[in-house]
């Protein structure tokens, strides 16, 4: 499943940010040291995920044009909801919790 | 800077400033400075340097809003002076209400008014009582403008379409349109503890629309600020607020139409993520916390999803 932003693009506005706001404001030599060696360690998480093969959202391109159609498959929102419960397990796994029924899926 | 805006201000006040302006935090894309003159505590809302927003009021026509409502009798900052000019970018003064604005604590203070819940619903009954032709700036919007936005962003997203086509497929009978806020939930009212809610804010979103809309975007789970049990903004229930609200104003909204409402604050919302996602994508805007929103997006669609289970959607 695609999803944006990509993990490498949610690593690049980290990078960004670390190297536009943090840094300029960070005067102890050595935290400044550390925080450049950090910024190293997750540019190299950029550029890994970077090189990796865009997902194939074909098949979410395709649900969601029929449904703007309105040719709802059967059985489409269980399986999106099981999609986006997927994602959410990445996104945010605490939210599921605040919903009882999801505490037992 | 702080020099140029004393003098404007106080030329603008006809009165000198007791101390010095200082910048409150928060607000992205407006700054909200304090100002103490004349022994009145005020607040300087100024335009943000370099942000462009579609479908926001321009700060003389929220100014005007404020105007109107404040009017209307609806409990708002009073408001005092517009300035085109204040060093560079337009503002507006108004009064500086004492209370609560925070929505996470307003959830969490120490016995939440048990007023507030109808005093919500008294406030929007005024707000949409106010007439139109003392705010003709306002636009009428349409809810097809969210699935303009939805495509310009232009990423799959079924759990969206399905919340569009549920809207399509279910769409109550359309009412007059009034006057609405826009952007009506706990985060932009001002509370205190015995007074309950003391001030609407944040106007810049008003326009003319469906009341129900405006009625059930407080309801929105988003808006719950982690109390998601209580469906009235995370501080009551819902009907009592709808009650009140149906006595004031004699609309008589079915609890379907909340509902409905209900599904399309969310189906709203969860566009509104992806289209602040795009401001960062795009370049326009950098920034991590643009950019999250269109991961935490998938809270929002995972809420649609719930509700319209509720509704019988297999």
């Amino acid at each position: 499943m695609s999803e944006r932003p990509t993990a490498a693009e949610l690593a690049e506005a980290i990078l960004e940010f670390l190297g536009g706001e943090i840094l300029p404001t960070v005067t102890d030599r050595r935290l400044r040291f550390r925080t450049l060696v950090a910024m190293n360690a997750l540019s190299i998480v950029y550029r890994e995920l970077e090189k990796l093969p865009p997902e194939d959202d074909a098949a979410q391109r395709a649900l969601a044009a029929r449904i703007r159609a309105g040719d709802v498959p059967p059985g489409a929102l269980a399986e999106v909801k099981r999609d986006v419960a997927e994602r959410l397990r990445i996104a945010s796994p605490r939210y599921l919790e605040t919903y009882a029924e999801a505490a037992s899926e | 800077m702080i020099a140029e805006m004393r003098e404007v201000l106080q030329s603008v006040l006809g009165t000198a400033l007791d101390g010095e302006p200082h910048l409150l935090a928060g607000g992205a894309s407006k700054e909200a400075w304090a100002v103490d003159a004349g022994g009145e505590r005020l607040l300087v809302r100024r335009a943000a340097v370099g942000v462009i927003h579609r479908h926001t009021l321009s700060l003389a026509d929220e100014y005007g809003v404020l105007e109107a409502a404040h009017g209307a009798g609806v409990k708002v900052p009073r408001p005092i002076a517009y300035i085109p000019d204040l060093d560079g970018r337009e503002a507006f003064v108004m009064e500086r209400l004492d209370g609560e604005t925070i929505g996470r604590r307003i959830v969490r203070m120490e016995g939440v008014p048990p007023q507030l819940p109808t005093q919500m619903a008294d406030e929007l009954a005024r707000i949409h009582a106010i007439p139109r032709d003392r705010v003709p700036f306002l636009h009428e919007a349409r809810l097809e403008r969210m699935v303009e936005e939805f495509d310009e962003v232009g990423e799959p997203h079924p759990a969206v379409e399905l919340g569009l086509w549920w809207l399509r497929e279910h769409r109550p009978p359309p009412r007059e349109p009034v006057v609405v806020h826009g952007d009506y939930r706990i985060g932009n009212l001002v509370v205190r503890a015995g007074d309950g809610l003391v001030g609407v804010l944040d106007w810049e979103f008003a326009h003319v629309d469906e009341p129900v809309r405006d009625l059930a975007f407080s309801l929105v789970r988003a808006w719950r600020f982690g109390v998601p049990e209580k469906r009235l903004g995370g501080i009551g229930d819902a009907e009592p607020y709808v009650e009140r609200y149906n006595e004031l104003t004699g609309f008589d909204v079915r609890a379907d139409e909340v509902d409905y409402w209900e599904v399309a604050g969310n189906v709203g919302w969860a566009i509104g993520c992806l289209t602040q996602m795009q401001r960062h994508l795009s370049g326009r805007d950098r920034s991590v916390e643009l950019a999250v929103l269109g991961r935490l997006g998938a809270e929002v669609e995972y809420e649609i999803l719930h509700l319209l289970e509720q509704k019988g959607v297999t």
